[in-house]
């Protein structure tokens, strides 16, 4: 035994580097993550599903079409199925990755309050913000993973046509910030609460706030605001809609749609409004045609006969980041411009820096001996029962 | 001998409620030093101030010479900590439980190597490097949680009750664990409410009530200071009548307070120090009275321990501060 012992006299320890302390952590984790068959379990059950519910909307478009395609409108059908299959997809990875990415990260703090192993970790030299980031990492990654392997599925619809592989790595683009955004609240609610069970469902709570409350707030405001001059309601501002994911994927399937009417794009210009590029004179609206931006109602974008664009201008809208193309409502002679990446790059940002505060705040929570406690009232404290120690 | 771990004026106050009230404590190196106190002394937030988990409202701590205030991150390199109620992470194997401490502490991968299989031979783990960690017994996670403090060979070791909760055969091991690391040179500073285990351990306690020490030093030295009117007890021969007699001829001496008869054994007040004591005996002998055994009855820690709180109630009673 005193051999043992005094081979325990190791060299002076070294300080701890925030990548050893970060690591450590993402390790351990992911170790308990990926143990035996889990992971892989939820991963397969995962492709499945999504697997599933694309081939029943290729089923869905398929017939669907079937009904209005004569002849020679088979190719655009199947681009317009492969375009459908894309939409519905990225709207249903957003839904499971919006349910997914709380429940993976909700209780990365409040269960190690739970198992009481905090304490183990806050009297090691590993700094507070590597333990919030291993763990926001580590989750992360679980996540990734997982729609990592949904991408070969999402492929598929390059069989059809009609979306871009550009347009899939937009989609995936914001999937990912999506997922960032998300599971930075899931760790806050975490470290502010001492029980994973109301971490989980504060997580929720804001979730739906910002998918379904941002919705309705933003519709109520739209609907009841002042009109202008024009007998137009006044747009209420988009940042209310920033971090909502599934506007942002409509933003990203509206690049896929040709032309600017109806679907996605509709929405996503009601939502934004028309833009007008500078140095590309806006053109007028065809007589006749609706541009009023709204859901539903069609508009988007801009329309003008076709005989009115000259090719130099096409080059312009094009280099502007304009879509050109025809819609089914709009006869062949007009030409519907929608300028792409109107919302989506702002979603990301958005869900980045959200994930800046939210773990910058984590970190206040789970520093031990922090100077700085905010102090909410007490029927709130009490709710959540915040450590005492 | 030069204090590793020193505090001074230490003060912890929440919300109004003071755990701890101002405690001046210096451990010298290689010491094992116990923390006595009932529960709620304000024992584990002492520990908890010293192990860098609590900021002190305000006083200060030093271990090592770092102060736990403005160099946390130095204190936690030469501390290891065994928190009271502490958890194991489930999914997680032995080894893997001691190599994630190890890389906390920044130690590479050859030194966690070694680091591990030391660990669980002085531990007595060896056998179960590769269980799971949430499947060890009681006695086993409490060595493995002993064993995780020791990763980076800290020179003071904090251990909240780290008794608590064994059966008596795992706690003599526990024991035997403490003597050994003394050996190697940790200074191990112990809480507990288990008062004999303590007395067996330690080289000097500090009786803890209240938020306050109230008394700090050897078993013996505490004793001393502490003795006002010792209690002897004495066991003599004979029928009842003879103990009758004996108890009356104590009551009747001048350093004798009080005399009492407790199951078959004489109890008396004893107004002298060791010397008197020993005069008493002397004639006591001479006086034919039959005496089996003769002993002071507060040298065992509990007894201190009862004697100082109690008399920590009372003077708060009258204000008195201890």
């Amino acid at each position: 035994m005193t051999a043992i012992t005094s081979r325990l006299r190791l060299s002076r320890v070294p300080r701890v580097r925030f990548s050893s302390g970060i690591s450590a952590i993402i390790v351990k984790e992911l170790r308990g993550r990926m143990r035996g068959r889990r992971a892989f379990i939820i991963i397969t059950i995962h492709v499945l599903l999504l697997a599933l519910i694309g081939w029943m909307l290729m089923r869905i478009l398929e017939e669907r079409s079937a009904g209005l395609s004569f002849g020679g409108q088979v190719n655009y059908a199947s681009a317009s199925i492969g375009r459908g299959i894309f939409i519905g997809l990225m709207l249903v990875q957003t839904l499971m990755v919006a349910v997914l990415a709380p429940a993976a990260t909700a209780g990365a703090i409040s269960s190690e309050r739970e198992h009481q192993t905090l304490d183990l970790l806050a009297v090691t030299p590993i700094s507070s913000i590597a333990i919030v980031l291993g763990k926001l990492v580590s989750a992360l990654a679980w996540l990734f993973i997982l729609i990592l392997a949904s991408i070969p599925v999402t492929a598929l619809v390059f069989v059809f046509g009609g979306v871009a592989p550009d347009d899939m790595i937009r989609a995936y683009i914001v999937l990912f910030a999506t997922v960032i955004g998300l599971g930075s609240v899931g760790i806050f609610f975490s470290t502010l609460t001492r029980r994973t069970g109301a971490a989980t469902g504060l997580t929720f709570v804001a979730t739906l706030a910002l998918v379904v409350g941002s919705v309705f707030v933003w519709a109520y405001l739209s609907s009841t605001s002042e009109s202008d001059s024009t007998g137009l309601r006044r747009q209420p501002p988009e940042a209310l809609l920033y971090l909502n994911p599934f506007v942002a994927q409509m933003d990203v399937a509206c690049g896929t749609e040709d032309g600017g009417f109806g679907g996605t794009c509709g929405i996503v210009t009601g939502i934004v409004g028309q833009q007008i590029v500078p140095d590309f004179p806006r053109p007028q609206p065809f007589p006749g045609q609706n541009v009023d931006p709204g859901f539903g109602v069609g508009g988007g974008g801009v329309v003008m006969p076709a005989d009115n664009v000259t090719g130099e201008e096409l080059v312009k809208i094009r280099a502007a980041g304009g879509v050109i193309g025809q819609d089914d409502d709009v006869t062949n002679a007009q030409v519907a411009i929608t300028w792409r990446d109107r919302f989506w790059p702002k979603t990301v940002l958005a869900f980045l820096f959200l994930a800046t505060v939210m773990t910058l705040a984590s970190v206040q929570f789970v520093t031990p001996t922090r100077r700085w406690r905010p102090s909410l009232p007490g029927p709130v404290r009490r709710l959540f029962r915040r450590r005492s120690a | 001998m030069t204090a590793i771990v020193e505090a001074r004026g230490l003060v912890k106050r929440y919300n109004g409620t003071i755990a701890v009230a101002g405690v001046d404590l210096s451990i010298p190196e290689g010491e094992i030093f116990g923390l006595v106190g009932p529960n709620g002394a304000g024992k584990t937030t002492m520990l908890r101030m010293l192990a860098t988990l609590l900021a002190p409202t305000s006083g200060d701590a030093e271990v090592a010479g770092e102060s736990v205030r403005r160099n946390p991150q130095a204190v936690r390199r030469v501390l290891g900590y065994m928190p009271d109620a502490f958890g194991v992470y489930d999914d997680m194997k032995v080894w893997e439980y001691l190599d994630f401490f190890g890389r906390c502490y920044g130690l590479g991968p050859a030194q966690r190597r070694r680091m591990i299989g030391d660990l669980l031979e002085l531990v007595d783990l060896a056998g179960k490097r590769d269980a799971y960690v949430q499947s060890l017994s009681r006695g086993m996670q409490q060595r493995l949680c002993l064993a995780h403090a020791l990763v980076h060979d800290p020179k003071v070791l904090l251990l909240d009750e780290p008794a608590s909760g064994l059966d008596p055969r795992a706690r003599v091991e526990l024991r035997e664990l403490l003597r050994e690391l003394r050996a190697i040179g940790k200074t191990i500073l112990i809480s507990s409410h288990i008062l004999p285990e303590l007395e067996e351990l330690c080289t000097s306690v500090a009786i803890v009530d209240h938020g306050r020490v109230l008394a700090a030093g050897t078993i013996n030295e505490i004793g001393q200071k502490l003795r006002v009117g010792e209690v002897l007890r004495i066991r003599v021969l004979g029928d009842e009548a003879e103990v009758a007699t004996a108890r009356a001829w104590f009551e009747g001496r001048e350093d004798v307070a009080s005399a009492s008869i407790d199951a078959g054994q004489i109890e008396i007040g004893f107004r002298g120090d060791e010397t008197g004591a020993a005069a008493l005996l002397a004639a006591a002998v001479r006086a034919k009275i039959r005496v089996a055994s003769y002993s002071p009855a507060a040298t065992d820690l509990q007894e201190l321990f009862l004697q100082v709180t109690d008399r920590d109630t009372a003077s708060q009673q009258t204000g008195v501060q201890a």
